[in-house]
This record gives C-alpha cells, structure tokens and sequence, in this order.
C-alpha cells in the first residue's frame, strides 16, 4: 500500500487546485458521469435492495471516481491523486479486522458479507452533548450492556462553568475531562479493557485531540479515533496531524463520514457512490483500521427517509461485498427518544444495515443536537434488535422496513421531541421510569407484530 | 428566434446550467431588448423554477450551483450595461454569509448562500473559519442588511455568539439582521443568544431572510 510518507510527499506536491474549482470542475461532474457510467438508480419502492449487481456497480462506480478525483488537501490547496493498481492494491491489503480493548473485554470487529448470518459488531453509545453530571453515568449503563463489544462516550462541551469552543484551551481540558470519564465510566461498569471507539467527539481540532490522547488520561491505542473530512473528499492537516500521531502510536484509526444526501453529491444514487468511495478515501488517506458512515438527509437532516436508507444499504452492501473491512452505520432519527416513532425509525435503520452485511451502532434520537438527548435504553434496543435478527436477509428487512415507514414518514418532517434523560431516568440508578418503560414495551410488541425478533 | 422564444432559450439554458449558452442568448437578445426585461423575462424566472424545484427536492445542489454559475456568467454581461443606462441592478437586500471561526463545514453555508442568491439577495460570502469582526468589517463594507452565521459543531456554535456580542461592543447591534444556522444550532440556542433568526433548513433560512427584512423596510 502507499506510505503515508508518500501521502504527506503527494498532500504538497499534487496538483494544485482551487477548492472551489475541485468540487464544480472535478468531483460534480465526475459524480454525475459514473452515476451515468453504471445506470445506478433510486427505487423508492425498493429503500433496502438486495441486488448484488447493484452493489457492485456502486463499488465500480465508486472505484472510478475515487481514481480520477482523489482527496483535496485544504492547506495546501493539492490534490492527492493515486493510480488505479494504487487503490486496488489498498484494498486488498487494508486490515479486514480491527481489534479493540484490552483483557476480557478486548474484542474483534470483523468484516460481514449481505444476508450474514453472523452476528453483527454491536457498538453503543453516542457522541452527543451531554452535561458533566450525567456523563459518567451515561457511559457505566453503556458499559453495563453485555451484548455491547465497543462503546461511543458523551461528548463533553465544558469544564466547570467554561464552555467549550472550538481551537480554545477550554476545549482540550473538555477533551481531556471526556477522557477520564470515559475510562472511568466503564470501570464502574465492570468493563475497564472496553474499547472506546469515537474519540475525540468533544474535540474539533487535532492539537485538542492528541493533547486528550495522553494515556495519563486513560486513552489507549486499543481504543479508536474517528478522522473525519470535510465534503466531499477534502482533508485538512488538522486530521493529517491526527494520523500522524495515531499511526506513530499505532492507535486504531476511523475513518468517520457522514456525505449529505442533496450537497456536492447530489441525490441518492450519487450519495451512495460518494459514501462508497469514502472507504477508498479512508484506507489510503486517513490510514483506516475501520470505516464509520452516517449519510444524512440535506433536508430533514435525518437518515431514516428511504433515499437514505437506500443509500446506506446500498453503501454499505457495496463495501461489504467488495471491500469486507470493519465497517459500520450511525443512523440519526427524527424523533426524540422515549417515543415510539424513534424505535420505528431506529428499527428501520437497523435492518436496513444488519442486513446489507456490516455492524450496527445506536441510532441517535433527535438528530442528535439535544443535549442529555441520548439514552441507554436506546442502546438495548439496539443490541435486542441486533442479535435477535441474526441472518436477516436484505428482501426480509427491505419488507419490513416497508411497513415501518408507513407508521413513521408521515412524522418526519414534524417530529415528536420524546425526552430527555433527567426527564426520564432517575439519575442515581440510571432505571428509566414507569413511562418510559410502558413506551419501549408497547413499542417491541408492536415491532413484533411487523416481524421484528429481539433477543 | 423571437423575443419570447430568446427569453425562454434563456431561462432553459440557465435552468440547465449551461452558462455558455446562456451567454450566447443573452448576447443576441441584448440586440433587441434592455437588459432589465432579459433579467425579468427570462433570467429572474429560470432562478425561481430552480429555487422551487430544489425546495422540493426534484434537482440537488449540483443542479442549483450550475444555474447559479449560468446566472453569474450572465449578469456579468448585463451589469455594466445597466450601469451604463443608469439602471440599477435590482436586489432584495444585502447579506454577509460565513462559517464561523474555526469552523470549516461549508456545504450547508452554501447551500443558503445560493438559495439567497436565487431569491434576489446580493450575496456576500466570506468562506469557512471566520472572525466575528470579519462578519462585521465586512457588513459595514458592503451597507449589509443581514448577518448570516453557520456552524456545525457544539464547540464551533459559540462563536455565532460572539458575533452578537462583537456588535453589541461596537454599538452596531440594531444596525443588523442576524441570522443563525447549523447542524447543531436550533430555535432555544438562537433565542439564548439573542439572534434574530434561525433557520433549521436552507429553505428556511431564505424564508426567515425574506420575512426579518420585510419587516424592517416596513414591508409585508
């Protein structure tokens, strides 16, 4: 595979480029002559396909435009491009399991093929806001969760009574607290070796990051570290100082993106392409051991509409089919936790990806952009959904999606708000109250009825 | 072609995108009609139909960013035109347009800065990673009625608070529409920090752009 040597060699001798001249001139039309190239087409009738040729013509599609754009570097304003042979040969050798964590709770994360009847990696957790006094408590019932192999923590925006900022001194003391409590948090939980895998949610630039990433504070290379670029295709060195601190670590490193449906992409064929060619992106640029994607709607800022949930399926069966690394979904619902339209959306969004044959994560209630807004009973739906629909075959979970989003799309534009968790849990036990409980059961009996299996 | 058939060759051209073509209209059309009914007859109603069929999700920010691109490649041949016959190139307001500091998430942004445009503002846009007094330099500089400030992040949000208190400082805060708008952002942030407006979505954001200004200018 290329160096990342020769990484940093091409960040500032590839052609130059203006930014602006990158995304009208190079990747708009590029987008839409492979879309084209390949006859990729949204099926609204169809938000989870099980056709394998279409997966395939995503990753060739994909494969195209990754070789004839590559990624922009935003400092020094060059593209890295790389040959054809170069992002085959990645592919063949990029890490097809990433190990996280340490003793009993280390764990392995291993690449699933569409229909698989293994049971898929179950991640927890959530990277939204979340306020210093519950943070900790938060994470204890993440780690709590036995079915849970790898766990995201709070994001911590203050430290006392200081808000954080980006670039501000506030913010590496927020990274840092987010640290500590994460590794604490799981201790409480009898899971200290757990793998914590989305740092550093609390912190938006790289010195924060690699300042927080002292193992004083708790990290450990076993955890991982989400690098993410900006849209579409574009790195800055801010993330390339992440992994040239992370790879001289030897510390797991993911490759997070989130393309949004109707931007530089354009609809739904072009957004599954361009998540696809993230992977590409990811193994050779940000040195991926594993691959987080979280496509999201430009309007409804949701992922749960069915172009979405066609093109996270189609995405993801695409890589799991041709590329088969560690790779999973973060799906954001429109409505708030604690209502029944957040466990139809969530479902849907499970299936969805169960079934193309990668790993799941919480689906974060409200768009995630509420405060305290995530809750662990989110978490156990999750890994309930995830073990009990072992072997779920794309054209199963593509029928019952169907029926989900009778019951749900309706809601989307105009969601119910649910609750947050001071308002449904009591903090000191962390048990949801009796409302909250009668809402989740209502809603697996109903699931049920669809066809849904929980374990 | 007739003038009818020049007119509708350029809203289609724009529509598609296809700024050489446009170009090529305009040039043509202009050996027969102003200017201003070439921007009325054919240009304004191109930008409208590509406004309403993005609001409804028909055509994506490609499309819209094209047109937008004809639109400009266009007014370039009209502007001094009009200028020269004294006319002036009719806008619905002023707005300075950026991500805030340390903030470099720019889709969203320009998406609204787009939008704004098609919807007849005159559009100023600063690009990613911007101060609070580079909003407000730039806004006395070009007689801005609207500050339109983006962010994405929980830790980059705070900055759009700056920029209110930047105005504040500087006595300037009655002088501004400031709107405010972000993955994270929403309505309870907005009114915490004392924004004018908040815009959950690009469409939005136009629309609350329209409705504070007309109110200011005593309009609607």
């Amino acid at each position: 595979m290329v160096s990342f040597h020769e990484i940093l060699e091409r960040a500032t001798r590839g052609p130059i480029m203006s930014s602006k001249d990158f995304d009208m001139n190079v990747f708009i039309p590029k987008v839409r002559e492979v879309v084209e190239k390949y006859k990729i087409r949204y099926d609204p009738g169809t938000p989870c396909p099980a056709d394998d040729d279409l997966a395939d013509r995503i990753y060739q599609a994909a494969f195209d435009l990754y070789a004839d754009v590559g990624t922009y570097v935003i400092d020094t304003e060059r593209v890295i491009q790389f040959s054809r042979k170069e992002i085959e040969d990645a592919v063949y050798e990029a890490p097809k399991e990433a190990y996280f964590g340490e003793g009993p709770d280390r764990c392995v994360f291993k690449g699933r093929r569409p229909d698989d009847s293994e049971i898929p990696h179950c991640h927890v957790g959530s990277g939204t806001d979340t306020t210093e006094d519950v943070a900790l408590k938060m994470v204890e019932a993440y780690g709590k969760i036995s079915k849970a192999k790898t766990v995201s923590i709070p994001s911590v925006t203050s430290h006392g009574s200081l808000k954080s900022s980006a670039g501000s001194p506030v913010e590496t003391l927020a990274g840092i607290s987010m640290m500590r409590i994460g590794r604490e948090g799981l201790r409480r939980a009898g899971r200290p070796g757990m793998g914590i895998i989305n740092h550093m949610s609390s912190c938006a630039q790289g010195v924060s990051t690699i300042a927080a990433s002292n193992p004083d504070f708790g990290a450990r290379p076993s955890d991982g570290w989400l690098i993410a670029p900006h849209a579409e295709l574009k790195i800055d060195y801010s993330s390339l100082n992440q992994v040239a601190y992370l790879t001289s670590w030897g510390a797991n490193i993911g490759q997070e993106a989130g393309p949004i449906m109707g931007g530089y992409a354009g609809g739904p064929a072009g957004t599954a392409v361009v998540t696809t060619a993230y992977c590409f992106h990811g193994i050779l640029v940000a040195r991926a051991t594993y691959h987080l994607t979280y496509p999201v709607h430009m309007t409804y800022v949701c992922s749960t509409t069915p172009d979405m949930l066609y093109v996270v399926s189609t995405s993801s069966q695409a890589i799991s089919r041709n590329v088969g690394v560690p790779y999973y979904a973060l799906g954001y619902a429109a409505a708030g936790s604690g209502t029944k339209q957040y466990f139809y959306e969530a479902g849907a969004y499970l299936l969805a990806i169960e079934s193309s044959g990668i790993g799941i994560e919480d689906v974060h209630p409200n768009k995630a952009v509420v405060t305290n807004g995530a809750l662990p009973i989110d978490s156990e739906f999750t890994c309930s959904l995830g073990h009990g629909m072992v072997g779920i075959t794309r054209k199963e979970a593509n029928r019952i999606i169907r029926r989900l989003m009778e019951t749900y799309e309706g809601g989307i534009k105009n969601p119910p708000r649910g609750r947050i968790l001071n308002e449904c849990y009591d903090i000191q036990t962390m048990r949801p109250d009796e409302e909250l409980r009668k809402t989740y059961d209502e809603a697996i009996r109903e699931l049920r009825g669809l066809g849904i299996r929980f374990k | 072609m007739t003038g009818d058939g020049t007119l509708k060759g350029i809203e289609e051209a724009i529509i598609g995108g296809d700024k050489e073509r446009s170009a090529q209209l305009v040039e043509e059309a202009l050996a027969a009609m102003d200017p201003l009914t070439i921007i009325q007859g054919g240009m304004m109603p191109a930008m409208e139909k590509v406004g309403n069929r993005f609001s409804c999700g028909e055509i994506f920010l490609p499309e819209m960013l094209m047109a937008s691109e004809a639109w400009k490649e266009t007014m370039k041949l009209l502007k001094p035109k009009m200028l020269a016959a004294g006319e002036s190139v009719g806008k619905i307001g002023t707005v300075v347009i950026g991500t805030v500091q340390t903030d470099v998430h720019e889709i969203g942004k320009n998406i609204v800065a787009t939008l704004l445009s098609t919807a007849g503002f005159e559009v100023h846009d600063l690009g990613v990673d911007i101060s609070a007094s580079k909003f407000i330099q730039k806004a006395e500089e070009v007689g801005a009625d609207i500050i339109a400030a983006s962010a994405i992040m929980t830790t980059t949000m705070t900055y759009q608070r700056d920029i209110l208190e930047h105005l504040m400082a500087s006595g300037l805060r009655d002088k501004y529409i400031v709107l405010v708008g972000g993955g994270v952002v929403n309505q309870k942030w907005a009114d915490e920090i004392g924004a004018d407006g908040y815009g959950g979505t690009a469409v939005d954001g136009v629309r609350i752009a329209k409705e504070l200004l007309s109110r200011r200018t005593g309009g609607g």
